[in-house]
């Protein structure tokens, strides 16, 4: 939020080309709206005309008195005219605006959801959020407020100054002598405001960090009895604030008056010229009572002009900033050559599968081993080893660089994205859950109607129905902000749900040690192994018994395969997976040991 | 739900007049400023209607009757009086947006310092993104009610009051039949306004839910691709965008109808100005530069009107914006030093929790009847599960909460009788989460004495075994941490957090889980450095790790807020207790996170903890 980052963001044309691109479909009720505003700036001029006909015509001479009526009617009537131009203007703007705005959401949602993991893994949330929405609400201003303003303020100028020219050239040329050095005010003017704003903004910034870091650190505070050196903090960039806002100020209450003195000069001259045309004959006192009421829609809108400029400008660059999402490359889910009508058996089979991502080479090597249907596959090794970068090998998350991935024989890469991901089933160890209810987050993952006895059924075997009951709203109980707080245990265990639901012929588990006490963790471990039946599994394993019980064993370093094979058969040998275990069996010892030394007063050296 | 009062209402839908009271108080405590402001805003509204008159003078002074040197005084009166508006404008903008700034400044300020007083209790209640927008939003809020907002009411009523008057100098029946329009307009601003206003509520509402959307799919996309919910999420999302567009698009049609409305009825009083007003000027009795004016003057009627609902819109949302701060202003702090309360210079001596019971909610105690004695040089372990009471005796004994019932007495005086800052400073804590603030490694230290030097928070890192790692920094002691420290690790963090409570030389520590996530060979560094600086004062350390409990001279076993056993290791493993099962348990943990490959522990030991990035 603080740091501004100097960003590209495409020359001008460049960006009106992509409002351009965005504005397809709302072209013609934009173009209706722009002409809406020329209608309605005519009929305003037209007032000023029949009031100066009025004068001229009908109070100069008796006997026409009879016309005050209708030429009151007709006031009436243009004034109507003039609103139902100004409506249908406005009505379509709003048609248009929230047309485009609406498309660009649900695109760059569409996008968003179908960009592949490398672009999520590398671009902040907050900043994708900001694109989205901000950046989409400055679009729909652009075409709502700013364009639709440029043209009404352009309008009212082109149909004033032709009734002027048309009135009397000489004086409508003299009274349009200052609006370019207004207009060239106006934009210097609020191009530096828009400066100052900025800094203004970011001293915003510096505050909601410091009370921020404050709040969050209360009790480092109070523990330190440091609420005065806080204060006094806080109370500098405070005053900052104030400095800021006041220079801001400055700027604006100066700018206002002197456009005024301006704009001020330009009427004066007009009206004295005018006066004295009319005394000498040149004009009618009509045409000059005409003339003063439209000189002003010539002069005073031109001010705006600069804010609405630059606030348009502004809207450019947030239209290139969503532009910049919606050119990444979707991923396609549905290319692929194969897909199987018969069920997958799930065997899988790596041979020398090597995977590099964003310029790091070797996060996995020469990976080889294969997988029977049903069996389970425990990974093992340190953080940053390659246990997560394999499994999402199978999704197809991310792609394999080298060697090849055989599922049922054929080709990963041969398998559509949506198929695939069907087939596979995930259980994190602290699963996203949806702000949703209970009930549709266990349905999440299921296209077709689940009937609520399937639903119980699913939760009970994931061991969480009771669960699930003791809540406010049972199944229909909120999840997330609004609602309740699920532990970690909890959030895993609807997982399983969702994924027993979904009957996936592939299974991913990640099984880190969370902090549940050890009756739920044998909850948790019942309803994975019910979920594991039958199905090809992939375990991250933490856990010992995880490991025993797997059919292959892959110890991972490095992002190489260091040792693999059945529990048996690697404690056969020597090496890595032996020390560990021999480390394990030996723990009932020590404690034993230890309760002697300790019970005995000898405080040993017991722990190394 | 709980969560309804930290809702964001922005809409009142009845107000309350005191809220608005003390609103306009908090802007006429600058008298100055506030008065001067609104008295220059009536006199440029005066001064808009003159020149409007002297557009009549220019007609029915000069040039009906032909005389074009009455010009030159016109004229000069035209300068001398935009001169002065100029200088008006400038005025009531400077000094209306400097009381602006000042009550956002104050406002903050005030919300800020009382922040600083309130109790835990409020910060337990109390959700940290709700304070967040109280100081940072709110303020702008208020301000611009009671300057800009002020400014404009007292604009549009100046503006209407002299052109009444002014209608009512030149010809009062043609002035009164103007003015039969405006109760027609009050009534239709009324009505759109409460439209219009209701559907911008909606479209902020629909907006928030768009936002939401947006949030959830985008941390949660990695699920969303695994369970290929893309389609239906898009079948929902443009559920939404659907309502956004109705709700928007009603929104500005609305208003872009209620503009016209207004002129409408303008033309209205327009026509009657042609139609009564020409046809006493053909019979001479209205001169054509009065029509003028009046026209001048009904263009000058409807602009405030057409901002009504915007005014309006803006004013409930101010006053819903300053109750919710004056509420935080108002907040007392429920812990306070009593009168007289004594600052001692030192809190050696015993520490004694005398039937000690504490509950955040009535009815369910998480401490009680809890009693102990410490004794100078002690030190104190508190073991136990999670959630059994550890922490919350820390807070006691910080006196971030009272005791409920019982006493805590630290040297001999019940601790209520010392104040808070006496207290706080005497005592050092290095908290479960470590929390570090923006800024540089020295200046964090340092936040534990003000007045330290270089020298002797080099000494406290030494001690706390963190000046190992800071001096392999590029920049050392100059590193700058990163908002919330998020450059260090944990374990670094931890260290820093640890020399920042040596550097107090507290006489009562109080370690809470303060070097879980330092590795074993520097924790037992520590513990060498940490046993000269205790001598003859009191620690208590919460923690898991047997290492550290085990060093503890006495060791206290907390479960459901009581004492179920105490002694020494030795003892409290003969017993065979609860001790002996939550030491055997930790025993086996600690073993099998040695074979979790996982840990930075693990017996690859390939990972390190996170290493500062080089600039």
């Amino acid at each position: 939020m603080a740091e501004k980052q100097a960003e590209k963001t495409g020359s001008v044309g460049e960006r009106l080309s992509i409002l351009w691109r965005y504005s397809a479909g709302f072209r013609g009720l934009y173009l209706f709206a722009m002409f809406a505003q020329a209608g309605a700036s005519a009929a305003k001029t037209g007032t000023f005309y029949l009031l100066g006909f009025l004068v001229d015509r009908v109070v100069g001479q008796t006997v026409l008195a009879g016309f005050l009526p209708i030429l009151a009617a007709g006031i009436i009537g243009l004034a109507l005219a003039e609103g139902l131009f100004s409506f249908l203007s406005g009505r379509s703007t709003a048609g248009a605006s929230e047309g485009v705005a609406r498309r660009l959401r649900n695109t760059l949602y569409d996008h968003i959801q179908h960009l592949p993991f490398s672009y999520h893994d590398r671009m902040p949330t907050g900043e994708l959020i900001q694109r989205s929405t901000s950046d989409v609400d400055a679009v729909r201003r652009f075409f709502a407020d700013q364009a639709i303003g440029v043209v009404r303020i352009g309008m009212m100028f082109l149909v004033n100054l032709t009734a002027l020219l048309f009135l009397n050239p000489k004086l409508g040329l003299a009274s349009i002598l200052v609006v370019p050095f207004i207009v060239a005010v106006s934009i210097f003017f609020f191009r530096r405001v828009s400066k100052v704003y900025d800094e203004y903004q970011d001293q915003d910034a510096v505050l909601s960090t410091i009370l921020q870091e404050n709040l969050a650190g209360v009790r480092v505070v109070r523990a330190f009895a440091q609420q005065g050196f806080e204060t006094a903090k806080f109370e500098k960039e405070n005053t900052e604030k104030f400095r800021r806002g006041r220079a801001l100020l400055l700027m604006h209450a100066l700018f206002w008056p002197s456009t005024d003195i301006l704009c001020a000069a330009q009427v004066l001259a007009g009206f004295t010229l005018g006066a004295v045309m009319a005394i000498q004959g040149e004009i009618t006192l009509g045409q000059y009572i005409a003339y003063t009421g439209m000189v002003v829609y010539l002069i005073w809108p031109m001010r705006d002009l600069g804010r609405l400029v630059v606030h348009a400008s502004n809207g450019l660059v947030s239209a290139y900033r969503t532009t910049e999402i919606l050119r990444q490359p979707k991923e396609d889910l549905d290319a692929g050559t194969v897909s199987p009508s018969n069920t997958l058996r799930g065997e899988v089979e790596f041979r020398g599968v090597g995977f590099e991502y964003r310029g790091q080479s070797h996060i996995l090597q020469d990976i080889s081993f294969r997988c029977a249907p049903g069996r389970a596959v425990a990974l093992l090794g340190p953080t940053g080893s390659g246990k997560t970068s394999l499994v999402n090998l199978l999704p197809r998350f991310h792609e394999y660089t080298s060697g090849r991935v055989l599922l049922d024989g054929v080709e990963l890469r041969e398998y559509s994205k949506r198929y695939l991901r069907r087939q596979i089933g995930i259980v994190e160890q602290e699963p996203f859950l949806f702000s949703r209810t209970i009930r549709e987050n266990i349905v999440y993952g299921v296209e077709r109607e689940v009937g609520d006895s399937e639903v119980v059924e699913a939760a009970q075997a994931a061991a969480i129905h009771e669960v699930i009951l003791g809540l406010p709203d049972g199944y229909r109980t909120m999840v997330g902000e609004k609602g309740v707080t699920l532990s970690g245990g909890q959030r895993q265990r609807i997982a399983i749900a969702r994924a027993l639901l979904k009957d996936p012929r592939l299974l991913i588990l990640d099984d880190s040690t969370s902090s549940v006490d050890s009756e739920t963790e044998a909850e948790i471990r019942q309803a994975l192994e019910r979920l594991m039946q039958g199905r090809t599994t992939f375990i991250i394993a933490h856990r010992v018994q995880s490991v025993m019980r797997a059919d292959l064993i892959l110890v991972l370093d490095k992002g190489r395969i260091i040792q693999s094979g059945t529990h048996a058969e690697l404690m056969e040998r020597e090496g890595f997976y032996r020390r560990i275990f021999s480390l394990q069996s030996r723990i009932e010892e020590e404690v034993e040991g230890a309760l002697a030394a300790e019970a005995g007063g000898q405080a040993g050296p017991l722990v190394a | 739900m709980a969560m309804d009062q930290w809702e964001e209402e922005d809409f009142q839908e009845s107000w309350d007049a005191g809220t608005l009271r003390r609103m306009i108080g908090l802007a006429a405590r600058r008298k100055l400023w506030f008065f001067g402001f609104l008295a220059t805003v009536a006199l440029v509204a005066l001064s808009d209607s003159v020149f409007t008159y002297l557009k009549k003078m220019v007609i029915d002074e000069s040039i009906t009757p032909g005389h074009p040197e009455s010009l030159y005084w016109i004229g000069g009166l035209f300068i001398v009086l935009s001169v002065l508006q100029a200088a008006g404008v400038f005025t009531f903008i400077y000094l209306a947006g400097l009381l602006g700034e000042r009550i956002q400044y104050d406002l903050r300020r005030s919300m800020f310092t009382r922040l600083q007083e309130l109790s835990f209790s409020y910060f337990d209640r109390t959700p940290v993104g709700w304070i967040m927008s109280r100081v940072t939003s709110d303020p702008s809020k208020v301000a611009d009610l009671v300057t800009w907002g002020l400014l404009d009411s007292t604009w549009a009523a100046m503006s209407i009051i002299s052109a009444m008057a002014f209608m009512l100098y030149l010809k009062w029946d043609l002035g009164i039949l103007v003015f039969l329009t405006i109760p027609v307009l009050v009534f239709a601003g009324a009505f759109f306004k409460q439209r219009i206003i209701r559907q911008y509520r909606k479209v902020r509402r629909v907006n928030s839910k768009i936002t939401a959307s947006f949030n959830e799919t985008i941390t949660g996309v990695r699920v969303i691709k695994a369970l290929g919910r893309e389609e239906r999420n898009l079948r929902e999302f443009r559920g939404r965008t659907d309502e956004m567009y109705q709700a928007g698009f009603r929104a500005a049609w609305l208003s872009a109808l209620f503009l016209p409305i207004v002129q409408g009825i303008g033309a209205v009083a327009l026509a009657t100005v042609a139609w009564f007003g020409g046809a006493q000027a053909v019979q001479g009795a209205v001169s054509i530069g009065t029509i003028q004016a009046f026209i001048g003057y009904v263009t000058f009627m409807l602009w405030p009107v057409q901002d009504l609902a915007r005014v309006f819109s803006e004013m409930q949302h101010a006053i819903a914006s300053a109750e919710r701060s004056f509420s935080l202003v108002d907040s007392h702090p429920e812990i306070v030093d009593r009168p007289g309360a004594l600052a001692p210079e030192s809190l050696r001596g015993e520490v004694v929790f005398d039937q000690v019971s504490f509950w955040y909610k009535e009815g369910e105690p998480v401490i009680e009847d809890f009693s102990l004695r410490v004794s100078e040089n002690e030190s104190i372990a508190l073991v136990g599960p999670t959630g059994g009471g550890k922490t919350t005796i820390a807070s006691l004994l910080c006196r971030f909460y009272e005791p409920r019932r019982g006493v805590i007495r630290i040297a001999g005086r019940d601790y209520t009788t010392l104040t808070q800052r006496a207290i706080q400073s005497r005592i050092g804590v290095v908290l479960q989460t470590p929390h570090l603030f923006s800024g540089t490694i020295r200046e964090n230290i340092r936040y534990g004495r003000l007045d330290a030097g270089d020298d002797e928070i080099a000494d406290a890192a030494r001690v706390a075994g963190a000046d190992e790692f800071i001096r392999t920094l590029e920049k050392g002691y100059d590193t700058e941490v990163g908002q919330g420290g998020n450059r260090l690790s944990t374990g670094q963090k931890q260290l820093i957090s640890l020399a920042r409570a040596v550097l107090v030389q507290p006489d009562i520590l109080i370690m809470d889980e303060a070097t879980s996530s330092v590795d074993t060979v520097t924790e037992a560094l520590i513990q060498r450095g940490m046993g000269t600086l205790m001598n003859g004062r009191i620690s208590f350390v919460i923690a898991h790790r047997l290492s550290t409990i085990r060093r503890a001279s006495r060791i206290v076993v907390v479960e459901d807020g009581r004492i179920c056993e105490q002694g020494t290791h030795a003892e409290l493993l003969c017993v065979r207790g609860k001790y002996y099962r939550l030491y055997t348990q930790q025993f086996r943990m600690e073993r099998m996170r040695e074979i979790d490959l996982g840990t930075e522990h693990g017996l690859l030991g390939t990972t390190d903890p996170s290493p500062i990035p080089s600039p």
